[in-house]
């Protein structure tokens, strides 16, 4: 039994919409397996971000993938990426755009290297991100797990405070950051496309902001500050990372970053049966979320609530019930992540007070 | 101070009597004999009793890298016959069709960490199950190939972190993209000395490094430094 399914038991609650999605991603994982099975070589991983690799599918979703090159560049690649789209569509799979962040052909070197500095664009940390919190290779893993191997190890590497600090909390600050910053470019490029795409879908990326990709910030955190919490005493903790064991920690978080976010979090909150209360709280809230997104309910109007969040006019939203529904499930989302990780109470609380800010 | 030698494969091929005489100016503690192609396996196991190999501490002997389910039960029985008991038989693990030509060996196969090219065996998880059919085996860890599956080292990590207590002997080269065996090149240095310290000391290592007589002293050189472990580095 995962983490998710023993809180959901523990709790009493009933998450439904979240095991119906996680079924419908690993059903579709292995579909585009099969479809993309001579596409992946040791050297290039077909990798899916998005709902699909956080088992958080519904039927609207997008298959946001990308052709991750880690070896010998070869002059086919461009045209191997344009055949997985031409095979994506064939079976009618929503794709992003051509010229989009995913959907195309990437190499490692960037993601790798370009950490931070004007190189780093905001498509590369964005790639890189995703990689990290939210990627599954459909095929061949090997250039994936490889490069996933290498980001960390340059986040780790170079974190000095991590290994080298006289404060007791370890955590890979370098790390973190990153997913902060890139939490906060996620907000940021909200109101950008608010101002650069006036027609629509306001609501459903407001939406999308206020709960899955925080989900995802909340996941990058929780994982960073495994690296501190997974010891059972301060001094058993400063002997670990005494010696600077870069490839235990590497090894730590990919075995932490494997899970989807929803399950990452669920881990570390396993922890916590005192605030029961909020973890169901939280989780509902998410739960009614993927709900909404899945209900191929038609409203009054003819659409579904997720065509309605996309369409909505925003000088509409205010007495909308559908919009309202989306808020009130935001708010409850965001209330219980205060209630259980904005408190000096517990070490996941106390991590976040001291690093989740300043 | 670390034991190390030469693969005889590396400097010569199959020619070994080349190769121990390149070799024979060195004073390594160390050898390892290979007879990677199947054809060179009879020859080199009849010359055996004749071979002058009194100088070396350590021997090993590289078994073929390729051979047919049907010359398996043939290379298995020369083996067992004809290498001697207290020398490692270095195996590459794709190369077994059938397990149990090679249990009764038990911990004189020393299983090899494979490149990436290879289906089997890559990774500290693919060797685990070929230790669940080869339950005695030992482990020749050669880190130039986990270096090429994961240049961040972590799969070297695991591999030695997971199975160290199998070790026998260590293969160093730098593996190109080609899965060649080259000369270790600093970049190739800097990644083996992160994982050093996890290689004991009195674990024998072999070079694999593709190289001419006159650069045998320079790679042995860059071998002993490849080992050492950053902390010592630092010192």
């Amino acid at each position: 039994m995962d983490a998710l399914e023993k809180l959901e038991n523990r709790t009493g609650a009933d998450w439904s919409h979240l095991g119906n999605a996680r079924h419908s991603a690993l059903q579709e994982q292995a579909a585009i397996t099969t479809l993309l099975e001579n596409f992946s070589t040791a050297d290039a991983s077909i990798v899916v971000v998005g709902s699909l690799a956080r088992q958080e599918l519904t039927a609207g979703s997008d298959i946001d993938w990308t052709l991750l090159l880690d070896g010998i560049s070869h002059p086919q690649d461009e045209k191997l990426a344009q055949d997985i789209r031409a095979v994506l569509s064939e079976a009618n799979r929503k794709q992003p755009g051509r010229e989009g962040v995913f959907g195309t052909p990437i190499s490692s070197h960037d993601l790798i290297h370009h950490i931070g500095g004007q190189d780093d664009t905001n498509a590369n940390t964005t790639r890189r991100i995703l990689l990290l919190l939210e990627s599954v290779a459909v095929g061949r893993p090997d250039a994936h797990s490889r490069v996933l191997n290498n980001i960390l190890f340059r986040y780790l590497d170079e974190d000095r405070g991590l290994w080298f600090g006289s404060n007791d909390s370890k955590v890979p600050r370098f790390l973190f950051n990153d997913i902060a910053r890139y939490w906060r470019t996620m907000a940021v490029d909200f109101a950008y496309k608010q101002r650069a795409r006036p027609d629509g879908g306001f609501l459903l990326r407001n939406t999308k902001l206020r709960m899955s990709r925080k989900l995802l910030f909340l996941a990058g955190m929780v994982a960073c500050f495994d690296c501190h919490t997974l010891f059972t005493s301060s001094e058993e903790r400063q002997d670990f990372y005494r010696e600077k064991p870069l490839e235990a920690v590497v090894s730590r978080l990919r075995s932490v970053l494997i899970q989807p976010p929803l399950e990452i979090i669920a881990s570390s909150l396993l922890l916590y049966p005192e605030y029961d209360g909020s973890i169901r709280k939280l989780f509902t809230a998410y739960d009614g979320f993927i709900g909404m997104l899945a209900d191929e309910t038609l409203l009054p109007n003819g659409l579904t609530k997720r065509t309605h969040l996309d369409t909505l006019d925003v000088s509409k939203i205010e007495g909308d019930p559908t919009a309202t529904e989306a808020r009130d499930l935001s708010h409850r989302f965001r209330d219980a992540i205060g209630e259980i990780f904005l408190t000096p109470d517990t070490q996941l609380g106390r991590l976040t007070i001291e690093y989740g800010v300043f | 101070m670390r034991m190390i030698g030469f693969s005889s494969g590396a400097i010569a091929y199959g020619d070994f009597r080349l190769a121990l005489d390149m070799l024979s100016g060195v004073k390594l503690a160390c050898l390892e004999l290979s007879a990677l192609r199947v054809s060179e396996l009879e020859n080199l196991v009849e010359a055996l009793p004749d071979l002058d190999l009194s100088g070396y501490a350590y021997i090993s002997f590289h078994a073929p890298s390729s051979f047919s389910k049907e010359q398996e039960k043939w290379v298995s029985d020369i083996l067992y016959s004809s290498v001697p008991e207290g020398w490692p038989i270095v195996m590459h693990p794709d190369t077994i069709h059938d397990f149990s030509h090679w249990r009764r060996f038990g911990k004189r196969l020393a299983i090899e960490n494979m490149d990436r090219r290879k289906p089997v065996g890559r990774s500290a998880q693919e060797l685990h199950s070929i230790f669940q059919q080869l339950p005695d085996a030992s482990l020749c860890f050669d880190v130039g190939h986990a270096r090429q599956c994961d240049a961040s080292m972590t799969e070297a990590f695991l591999i030695l972190s997971n199975l160290g207590n199998r070790l026998v002997q260590v293969h160093i080269s730098e593996v190109n993209s080609a899965s060649q065996h080259d000369p270790i090149s600093h970049g190739a240095k800097l990644a083996f000395q992160q994982i050093a310290r996890l290689i004991p000391d009195n674990i024998p290592v072999i070079v694999e490094s593709k190289v001419s007589a006159p650069q045998i002293q320079r790679e042995i050189q860059q071998a002993i430094e490849s080992l050492m472990s950053r902390v010592a580095c630092m010192a």
